[in-house]
């Protein structure tokens, strides 16, 4: 495989400015550089088939057909050493913690708004602030138990948070299958090479669950609350029941009897269900509470679980730190209640609600990213250096008319990886989505989801819009000697 | 065992036999009308009424007074989307209760039974002409007796493996009775009414070979084949595994693996006394038709009593 052609236009994951590789890389790169063109596009084949054997699917629903689609999968690793790993999984602990506090904070007390930390107003217009979950007191006082954060790397190297997910984040069955894949497709690479298992997640999470339980004490009775076949995550659903051995469950099956417990409709009769992994979005979980006609929740959720008979991860409400402008403040959070400096950064980020920082978007929206302060998925978003003059008009037009609803950041350079095209390896830009499980301790993937877009200069790694993933390796390469 | 799985694997294992049978039922009517001299007339309106769908087709082809033509009604019985007991439909109904319980059957059930149903969605026009039509059916036929025989060879005998059992049997015993009651409701009319007993014989003939049974009956029975011995052993022969009373005990052989519900125990009871207690002399004479209906109607009380006790929880 040659490398000569190989010019990644900002930071490279693998390759140095100076063309050679990266010390961490060194040995996959010379291995793949030993492999001739074919031999590499026989191993991308291998991985494509070991991909559809195993059912690694995402659902898209298009034209009224529900259709599974294989992830696209790319063979060549990203290595991460696993020095910088530390630091970063240190980071994210600090980080999820403090968001943890903070949620709990907000239905709770409310310290750090009245300690002027964080505004007030910020709670005005937050869409994913649950009123229902004031005063509630959810075990061991974690609300986001399974957190996913969007890393990046700019193009001086420094890994930045691009947002934390604290609703439903998904994403991980990709990263357990993506190793397995991996380790077909490059056997002699494990054996040479230290990097690092991530098979430890199901049990992990079955462990963070079993926790919350309010029958401390008896084998906790634990179900995954899923929307169903049509839900584009259905597989990671399947997957993760399964490999937990949980109960997958649809709302039909459960219901909130009068004794406030939640019950499982068994053949045997109704089951006690003492903890729920639920991956429907809050606002459908429970029609008596929130929307009413809600099919894919359960009626007397959130009375069950404000009683303490049933436990519910992620805790509804979490998803009020989901919010762009929260995002702003997650320093100041880290600081305010662990009292330490924040060991991640954030993108800087400018509020479009405070006068100042208004100026300073209105004056640079050529050079700024705008984001809608609750929309996911890069929707509705300004990309300066991209962009029109009238698209810009049109934004400032906006931003004027709702300032809370809108943030900007400056404009990153993504770094990239190589993958494997035909004509050869091409750098492509990427990100990585680590997880993180909260209970009483905090548990880190190792490494997380590398999700790399496909297509030349594209920014967008979403698997809804033609993106890929990359296996993720930890590797400590002073010990593979 | 979520009430839903059971419930899935229930209906899953229900219409994938019932699409069996459909494919079969037409095809030796296909095979029957072919072997029949011009002076005898095929009809196939019967088998519209013993599939309980003659008012749906009647709305479709609204023209068509009592004398259904083969065209229309061949590709109502195996394509029509709006009729629930077509082909396509019981394909794709067996398919999407398999769907959302993927994940508690082997993987290679659900490309299979998606495969089946893909291909005859994409092929099944051809079926229409009576070219292709057999090696089309008995195509059907093969991929549905390929899933059943993974599920037999593969699934461990848990408690959802007592419903798929459950849906096999009673969907058989079900359409035993009506393709016994469309032989005989007189699918041949000859014009001459003399002739009328040696025909009689060669329908019987195609009743038993629409549930594969022709074979296991000479073996049997070894006597030349009379409605009476006929309706015996599909009625009531142990041993024979798509006769009703077969069918019946195998329910019977599940109970025991299930939390115990007297109701169930009760409507089984009541069905195969109404299958013990038919005279087949009797039936043969008077022809089959009431029995038949009694028997569905105790199949349904079964079917009720089997949701109520353990997929409505």
């Amino acid at each position: 495989m040659d490398w000569s052609r190989y010019r990644p236009p900002s930071y490279d994951e693998l390759i140095q400015a100076d063309g050679q590789p990266r010390a961490s890389a060194r040995r996959l790169i010379e291995y793949i550089t030993g492999l001739s063109r074919k031999e590499l596009a026989e191993r991308q084949l291998a991985a494509d088939l070991a991909a559809r054997e195993m059912g690694v699917t995402f659902t898209v629903y298009s034209e009224g057909r529900n259709v599974d689609r294989t992830l696209p999968f790319d063979v060549i690793p990203r290595v991460i050493p696993r020095s910088e790993w530390a630091r970063t999984e240190a980071g994210l602990r600090q980080r999820v913690q403090a968001l943890n506090l903070f949620i709990d904070d907000i239905y709770g007390e409310q310290r750090i708004l009245r300690d002027k930390v964080v505004p007030r107003s910020i709670l005005k217009e937050s869409v994913n602030f649950r009123e229902q979950c004031v005063g509630i007191r959810p075990p061991l006082g974690v609300w986001a138990h399974i957190c996913g954060s969007d890393l990046v790397r700019d193009g001086d190297g420094t890994l930045y948070v691009l947002e934390d997910n604290l609703r439903i984040p998904s994403g991980v069955s990709y990263l357990l299958e993506n190793r397995l894949v991996a380790k077909r497709v490059f056997p002699e690479l494990f054996e040479t090479t230290a990097i690092l298992p991530v098979d430890d997640y199901p049990a992990q999470l079955y462990d963070t669950l079993a926790a919350l339980s309010p029958r401390p004490g008896e084998q906790p009775v634990i179900a995954l609350l899923t929307p169903g076949i049509y839900n584009s995550a259905y597989f990671e659903h399947c997957y993760l029941a399964q490999s937990m051995g949980v109960e997958l469950v649809e709302g039909g099956d459960l219901f909130v009897g009068d004794d406030d417990v939640c019950y499982m409709r068994t053949v045997y009769g109704p089951r006690r269900v003492d903890v729920i992994y639920r991956r429907v979005d809050d606002l459908y979980i429970d029609p008596e509470c929130f929307i009413a006609d809600s099919v894919l929740g359960v009626r007397g959720l959130i009375r069950s679980w404000r009683a303490g008979k049933v436990a519910l991860a992620n805790a509804p409400g979490a998803g009020v730190a989901d919010d762009k402008v929260v995002y702003a403040y997650v320093p100041k959070m880290i600081r305010y209640y662990l009292d330490q400096d924040p060991i991640l950064p954030n993108v800087p980020t400018y509020l479009c609600d405070d006068a100042r920082q208004r100026k300073y978007v209105l004056e640079h929206l050529a050079e700024l990213v705008v984001k809608p302060a609750n929309e996911s998925g890069g929707y509705g978003m300004l990309v300066g250096p991209r962009s029109t003059k009238r698209q810009r008009e049109q934004f400032a037009k906006l931003i004027l008319a709702r300032p809370r609803n809108y943030i900007a950041q400056p404009t990153l350079s993504l770094s990239t990886a190589p993958v494997v095209t035909e004509t050869g390896p091409q750098p492509r830009h990427l990100d990585l989505r680590p997880f993180v499980l909260s209970r009483h301790d905090i548990y880190v993937t190792t490494g997380g989801l590398t999700r790399v877009a496909m297509k030349k200069g594209s920014l967008v790694v979403n698997s809804s819009q033609g993106g890929g993933a990359k296996d993720t390796w930890i590797v400590d390469f002073e010990e593979s000697a | 065992m979520l009430s839903r799985v059971a419930d899935n694997l229930y209906w899953f294992t229900r219409y994938l036999r019932r699409a069996e049978n459909t494919a079969r039922l037409v095809n030796v009517n296909s095979q029957l009308q072919l072997d029949l001299p011009r002076n005898v007339r095929f009809a196939w309106q019967p088998l519209l009424d013993t599939l309980g769908v003659q008012d749906a087709f009647r709305r479709l082809h609204p023209d068509s007074e009592g004398d259904a033509g083969e065209a229309d009604v061949v590709r109502f019985l195996l394509l029509e989307p709006g009729s629930p007991c077509s082909l396509l439909s019981s394909l794709q109904a067996s398919r999407e209760s398999l769907r959302s319980i993927r994940d508690t059957l082997p993987a290679e059930s659900w490309e299979r039974v998606n495969g089946l149903y893909l291909w005859l969605a994409d092929n099944g026009e051809r079926a229409l002409g009576r070219r292709y039509r057999q090696e089309l059916l008995s195509r059907v036929v093969d991929g549905c007796l390929v899933v059943s025989g993974m599920l037999t060879a593969n699934v461990s005998r848990d408690t959802g493996f007592q419903f798929l059992r459950l849906g096999t049997a009673l969907e058989q015993a079900d359409m035993t009775t009506r393709i016994i009651d469309a032989g005989g409701s007189g699918l041949i009319r000859p014009r001459v009414t003399d002739d009328l007993a040696a025909f009689r014989a060669v329908q019987w003939i195609s009743v038993l070979r629409s549930l594969e049974a022709y074979q296991m009956y000479r073996r049997q029975v070894r006597q030349r084949v009379t409605p009476a011995l006929a309706l015996r052993f599909l009625l009531q022969d142990a041993e024979f595994p798509r006769s009703v009373t077969y069918c019946l005990d195998r329910v019977e052989s599940t109970l025991p693996r299930l939390p115990g519900r007297k109701a169930v125990s009760r409507a089984l009871a009541q069905v195969q006394s109404i299958v013990r207690g038919a005279d087949t002399v009797a039936l043969a004479e008077h022809g089959p038709k009431v029995m038949m209906d009694r028997i569905q109607i105790g199949l349904v009380a079964l079917h009720e009593a089997l949701a109520e006790a353990y997929f409505r929880n």
